[in-house]
């Protein structure tokens, strides 16, 4: 069987100094001003008002008492359970009761919901803006350069991945072209990021998109468009139905039974 | 750094704050005066970590404890940098500072003037309207301080802490009712907490023998009470001093009168209260044996207790001889 014969192809060396290392460093540059900006950015997070606070945390309470509730005596219990059943019925801790009944409102007239989203798409354009010049900028200056060869063999299927930008079609997998490094530098930087940054930086973009991917689920229960009177509703209804039961029921049998003194 | 600084200094007894304090101008020596959080000197130093803040707040409070105004000023003041002025966990960390600092009752009345200021301008400050209960009941104005916080509950129902802090105060005011809902309302937000439990089971015992209307009841749901605690914490000492004490003071009681009240949950039968009492005593005992003994695992118990424990023993035994 014949060799197939190791494809040499003579570079300048200069391409190494004046298309890889300035890739590179431009890429990590970028990153860093992407970090700062982002920071600089960044909106505090907006302080909530205080019927805001009570609304949420009167919610949790009724979550609070219809999951402890076998904490407390029957007697005790029905209490709490007739008053925050008819609480949340008339609506007393809404932010603002005379809207109870209407329907939820439009998320984007809501001007909190505007902000958050506004913090979104800042996110986002600090990522595509310089995604987009840089990739303009290699495309303009280094489109078809192949700088370098990599040290081990690789499978056909990597071509596409290594030689964006260069189409020939016999060229060895090996050979990887000015664009593909591009590429590979916006997923390769992460861990330089994390040196130069500190763990939680800005600039590592593949953190980011995870964010995007699933927010977490604590955000999304007072998030906009839910309507905090159909919550109280519904939690009103959960904690009307519950059977209760009294965990000090028969408690000192059980310690009895497991207690040994040595 | 020492781990016990990255811990809330509440808890730590006496001599291990003094020590903390005492080595506080040598750590604010060796640590930078400031970091901030943009420049490029950042990409060189060593990166700010949280635990550096809550070190500063925490070395703060010991400092203040053993009366080193000094580097707690300096604490404070390294936060305020970093921090700024307006950070509402500051501005009451910076009234707690005033409130130490403060010679008289005419000063600390300055500082709650300041509090109703900042909480005038923004009523949703949580850590200054604290500040501000906490400070009412420095000046032991406690209707005051349970009017406060009250108002403070009805728009945070789920502050845990504030709730058993209503309960001390009304404890303290003798309104035992009050005091053990509010502890109901504590356990509804940490269920397991057997602290909780027994201190509930306190307040019972302390409105059974207030008040003679129902006393079989509080004293049975005490009892009960303080059987939870112990079942969600093995060998522990307050629940089993509590348990020993109503069960003795039930087997006394239905002695004197058979009648049994209605209460929510079924009557505890005699043989059972003699027992739990037999267990009691038996399990303080040992801990107390072992405690004195200082055998490995059974040193933790606070000295103050053991010392009550082992009176409520003593106690037992010369009624038995008598």
């Amino acid at each position: 069987m014949a060799q197939v014969p190791v494809q040499t192809i003579h570079r300048d060396p200069q391409l190494f100094y004046w298309i890889l290392i300035p890739i590179t460093v431009v890429m990590i540059l970028t990153g860093m001003l992407r970090h700062y900006a982002t920071v600089l950015m960044a909106t505090a997070p907006k302080k909530q008002e205080l019927p805001a606070i009570k609304e949420q945390r009167s919610l949790i309470r009724g979550v609070n008492l219809r999951a402890n509730q076998y904490n407390i005596s029957p007697a005790s219990f029905e209490a709490r359970k007739n008053y925050l059943v008819s609480a949340y019925e008339t609506g007393a801790f809404l932010k603002d009761p005379e809207k109870k009944g209407q329907t939820a409102a439009n998320p984007m007239t809501d001007p909190a919901a505007m902000e958050g989203m506004m913090g979104m798409m800042k996110g986002n354009m600090a990522m595509i803006v310089p995604q987009t010049l840089i990739m303009g900028w290699i495309n303009a200056f280094f489109a078809g350069f192949v700088i370098i060869k990599l040290p081990f063999p690789l499978t056909i299927k990597f071509k596409s991945m290594l030689q964006a930008g260069v189409a020939t079609r016999d060229m060895d997998p090996q050979w990887m072209s000015s664009i593909s490094w591009y590429v590979l530098c916006i997923f390769g930087l992460q861990s330089v990021f994390n040196y130069l940054l500190g763990s939680d930086n800005a600039a590592s973009q593949m953190q980011q998109q995870m964010g995007q991917m699933g927010p977490g689920a604590g955000a999304n229960m007072f998030g906009p468009g839910q309507d905090p009177d159909k919550q109280f509703q519904s939690e009103a209804e959960n904690l009307a139905v519950l059977a209760h039961h009294y965990i000090l029921e028969g408690v000192e049998d059980r310690l009895l039974e497991t207690v040994k003194v040595r | 750094m020492s781990s016990s600084l990255l811990h809330p200094p509440a808890h730590l007894p006496p001599s291990v704050a003094l020590k903390l304090s005492q080595g506080a101008p040598a750590l604010l020596r060796t640590t930078p005066s400031s970091i901030s959080s943009y420049s490029l000197s950042s990409l060189f130093r060593a990166a700010e970590t949280p635990e550096l803040w809550t070190v500063y707040e925490n070395l703060m409070l010991s400092c203040l404890r053993t009366g080193d105004e000094q580097s707690a000023h300096l604490c404070l003041e390294r936060l305020t940098n970093r921090f700024g002025a307006d950070n509402e966990r500051l501005m009451a960390l910076r009234g707690l500072f005033q409130e130490a600092i403060a010679e008289d009752d005419a000063a600390l009345q300055i500082v709650l003037k300041e509090y109703e200021t900042i909480l005038n301008n923004d009523p949703s400050n949580m850590p200054v309207s604290k500040r501000r209960i906490a400070l009412l009941k420095t000046l032991t104005k406690i209707p005051e301080a349970i009017t406060a916080l009250n108002q403070f509950l009805e728009s945070s129902p789920t502050d845990a802490e504030a709730w058993a802090e209503l309960a001390d105060l009304y404890v303290v005011q003798g309104m035992y009712q009050q005091g053990i809902f509010a502890l109901e309302e504590v356990l509804l937000i940490t269920p397991n907490a057997w602290n909780m439990h027994a201190r509930l089971g306190e307040v019972l015992y302390m409105a059974a023998i207030s008040n003679d209307f129902e006393a079989n009841k509080y004293l049975s749901e005490s009892l009960r009470r303080f059987c939870r605690s112990i079942e969600l914490c093995d060998d522990y000492l307050r629940g089993y001093y509590g348990l020993k004490l109503t069960s003795s003071k039930l087997l006394s009681s239905s002695s004197q009168s058979s009648k049994q009240s209605k209460s929510d949950t079924a009557p505890l039968p005699t043989s059972t209260v003699e027992r739990l009492n037999e267990l009691a005593t038996a399990k303080l005992s040992e801990i107390v044996r072992r405690s004195a003994g200082g055998e490995k695992g059974w040193t933790g118990y606070d000295q103050a207790e053991v010392i009550a424990a082992q009176a409520l023993l003593d106690q037992d035994k010369v009624s038995i001889t008598r």
